[in-house]
């Protein structure tokens, strides 16, 4: 079973709807890739994020964002920023990093 | 899936401008004329979209100098879903983000959103377009409604 399989990830952006989307779009990319059964995808606000994020297992942001997610990753909750949301492969590579691929 | 820029083309959402001395501001509001001028967006919208950029600071534009402006779902003023594309002869200065980076774009790619599902639609295409460099090296030299339909045909996007 991959790491990954069963969590529940959440990607943010200032509103929810531009580049959170695109996080959405590359992360299913680096999953499809590895073949991970995740629980759940979605994107939203950075705002509805915060409050929702103790639900999910791993938040994606843009790097701008990281702060408002700094206590919960402080709680251990890993908190991926992205320089380029775009990038699948800058996703798999902090994905890597962090021991969430298999 | 639609074709962003055959729409684009077909409901001229498009302009070409000099750019010089243009601040992001000005450029947002020029990038949303035509969509303003079809009832797409109201005449005001593009404050919505610079309200967001001075508060987040310019994380939508990315690498190869492109913009892709945009604020929230079914935001005050988007009547209907589309992209105001735009290229510009010089480079639009949108200052510094948090890294320190100096961000600056000559293609923008303008959003308005009113209905999710052509939203999602139009973002999932971009976020194809936006990786694909030889598309946006044809898409900044184009100068024409032209111009943009073979950059599109010459560099097919993967779906």
């Amino acid at each position: 079973m991959a790491k990954l399989d069963n969590k529940k990830l959440l990607a943010c952006c200032a509103n929810g709807a531009g580049s959170s989307l695109m996080m959405e779009n590359a992360i299913k990319k680096v999953m499809k890739k590895y073949d991970i059964k995740y629980g759940e995808l979605r994107h939203c606000s950075v705002s509805e994020g915060k409050s929702a994020a103790r639900t999910y297992d791993v938040i994606f942001c843009a790097r701008t964002f990281a702060k408002n997610f700094e206590e919960l990753a402080a709680a251990g909750k890993t908190v991926i920023a992205l320089k380029n949301v775009m990038s699948d492969k800058e996703i798999e590579a902090a994905l890597q990093e962090a021991d969430l691929l298999d | 899936m639609a074709d962003i820029f055959k729409d684009i083309v077909e409901k001229k959402h498009y302009s070409f401008i000099d750019g010089e001395g243009v601040t992001w501001q000005e450029a947002v509001r020029l990038s949303l004329l035509p969509l303003v001028e079809d009832g797409s967006v109201s005449e005001d919208f593009h404050e919505e979209i610079v309200n967001c950029i001075e508060k987040y600071g310019p994380y939508m534009v990315f690498d190869h100098n492109v913009a892709m402006p945009h604020t929230t779902e079914n935001a005050k003023g988007a009547f209907k879903t589309g992209i105001g594309f735009m290229v510009t002869e010089k480079m639009i200065d949108f200052g510094y983000d948090e890294d320190g980076e100096h961000k600056e774009a000559n293609l923008f790619f303008t959003l308005s959103s009113a209905n999710p599902d052509e939203h999602t639609d139009n973002i999932m295409q971009l976020s194809n377009v936006f990786v694909n460099d030889d598309l946006l090296d044809a898409l900044q030299a184009a100068r024409t409604p032209e111009d943009i339909l073979k950059a599109a045909e010459d560099f097919p996007c993967e779906e």
